[in-house]
């Protein structure tokens, strides 16, 4: 190291004293800092960005695979050495579950007693589309992903991604062959929430912190919110489906309740893309004046009187935390 | 056909710091997650810009750096310009103080590294807590510095080798 610089300072450098072309560049990259602050959402901007992901993918999916090997192999040898708490805890998780299937049994027998009523309109079909994470933002402001399916393969902008611990996050941005996944615990991140057991609808504001709690701003009835208590997606806005898991809520504030998610960053490999079509009024209608001019049935009249129940819901859910935000 | 060959393979060893710092920038786009998620992905071009500006800025020119940096902002989704900024700006301090640094003792180079990563971790969480509008937790920027402060002086002998043995063809 100490030859470094030392008998070699005559050869090394061509230019070794020109600031000319680092305060070039430099000004270059503040131009394009601040166009690119200015007009975030830039199609110029979003075309750079999706055209590096699919020129990348392939790359990433190079380090990816024996990122993925070492992995396994790791986490076998970490194994071993928990045999015994694993095997307690696999016990009681068991336990637990078995009280779940009862549970789920019952659920069952009611899903179809109400199936079986005409009143009964099924939700709308979910298809997930499987992906591999290939690549993610190491850093400290920046939490994404992106993972190995695309457009091609049905993805859109927008769509919710889980994987089998609960949400993960939502896509912001698509190429042909990959997309990025924006995290939960991003800056950028808002999700319309509920809280079970307290029936309160939030938005779940990402707060950058390095182990992934979020709060819950504007809380219409925030005094009923206590640890403990599931919180899943609430479909408010029309663009997640609802009741995806997102995580527990584990502290209370007066503004905020601080919620752990299910999900667990460093163990997402498999993630699964949520492409979810919400009922739109307009499509129904036309939908019901076709369907009453070909076949004057009782059914369509129904089906346009049904359907708009769950946006009227979504907005109803919406409304009531406006009022709260100016306290 | 000799001189062709020795053409490329001049090319080829010019180009080696720029690489470096593109494969530091996919490493940093790649799902790593060292020890589980405990550790974070050190900031192998920080390294790479340091090291080269401040030992041999001509087999690093600005242009190199800019694409290192934009590489950087496009895979991570953030702010494009970013990362050249930074780094750019850590390229020009390093030339500036290259008199001061070339031939001292080792841990005072790496002294000097500490000093620049903790100059970007302040100038990167006063930019983003501005861009955002909120005070940033500081915890996951130092602790990304703190482990790529620690890895320095390995890739500094691995890129010293390198650069003496195989760059400058002695």
């Amino acid at each position: 190291m100490d030859v470094l610089g030392q008998d070699k300072r005559e050869v090394f450098g061509l230019r070794t004293n020109s600031h000319t072309g680092t305060l070039l560049f430099s000004l270059v990259a503040l131009i394009l800092l601040l166009s690119s602050l200015y007009a975030a959402e830039a199609s110029v901007f979003e075309k750079a960005r999706e055209t590096a992901m699919e020129t990348a993918s392939p790359i990433l999916k190079l380090f990816s695979g024996p990122i993925g090997w070492i992995h396994d192999r790791v986490g076998d040898v970490g194994d071993y050495f928990r045999v015994l708490e694993q095997n307690k805890a696999l016990r009681e998780e068991n336990a637990a579950l078995r009280q779940w299937e009862e549970e789920a049994r019952s659920l069952r027998a009611v899903i179809s007693a109400l199936e079986e009523l005409d009143a009964y309109e099924a939700p709308p079909t979910i298809k997930p589309i499987n992906a591999f994470v290939i690549g993610e933002a190491n850093e400290a402001y920046a939490h994404s992903m992106i993972v190995n399916a695309g457009a091609k393969a049905g993805a859109a902008v927008g769509y919710a991604a889980v994987d089998e611990r609960g949400m993960i996050g939502r896509l912001v941005s698509v190429s042909n062959n990959a997309s990025r996944i924006l995290l939960l615990n991003d800056i950028q991140s808002r999700i319309p929430v509920f809280v079970e057991g307290s029936f309160v609808e939030g938005l779940l504001v990402g707060r950058s912190t390095s182990n992934p709690t979020i709060a819950i701003t504007m809380l219409a009835n925030g005094a009923r919110i206590e640890p403990g208590q599931r919180v899943v997606t609430s479909g408010a806005g029309g663009v997640l489906p609802r009741g995806l898991t997102v995580g527990v809520v584990s502290k209370v504030t007066d503004k905020e309740a601080v919620v752990e998610l299910a999900a667990d960053y460093a163990r997402t490999r498999l993630v699964r893309i949520i492409s979810y079509e919400f009922p739109q009024i307009d499509e129904i209608e036309q939908g019901a004046e076709s369907q009453s001019t070909s076949v004057p049935d009782q059914s369509a009249v129904e089906r346009s009187d049904d359907q708009p129940a769950p946006q009227a819901q979504a907005a109803a859910a919406t409304a009531p935390p406006s009022p709260d935000e100016g306290d | 056909m000799a001189s062709r060959a020795e053409n490329l393979a001049r090319i080829a060893r010019a180009a080696t710091p720029t690489l470096l710092g593109v494969f530091g920038a996919f490493m940093l786009a790649a799902p790593l997650r060292l020890f589980e998620g405990a550790v974070a992905t050190p900031l192998i071009p920080l390294v790479v810009v340091y090291f080269w500006s401040l030992y041999s800025p001509g087999h690093l020119p600005a242009a190199s750096i800019f694409f290192i940096g934009l590489l950087q902002d496009l895979l991570s989704g953030g702010p494009l310009g970013l990362w050249p900024a930074v780094y750019l700006a850590v390229q020009y301090v390093a030339i500036s103080q290259q008199s001061y640094f070339l031939g001292r003792e080792t841990h005072v180079v790496w002294m000097g590294f500490a000093v620049a990563a903790a100059s970007v971790s302040i100038i990167l969480w006063l930019f983003m807590s501005l861009m955002s509008a909120t005070l940033l937790p500081l915890g996951g920027l130092v602790f990304q510095m703190l482990t790529t402060i620690a890895v320095y002086p390995l890739f500094a002998v691995a890129f010293g080798n390198l650069h003496r043995r195989v760059i400058i063809e002695v």
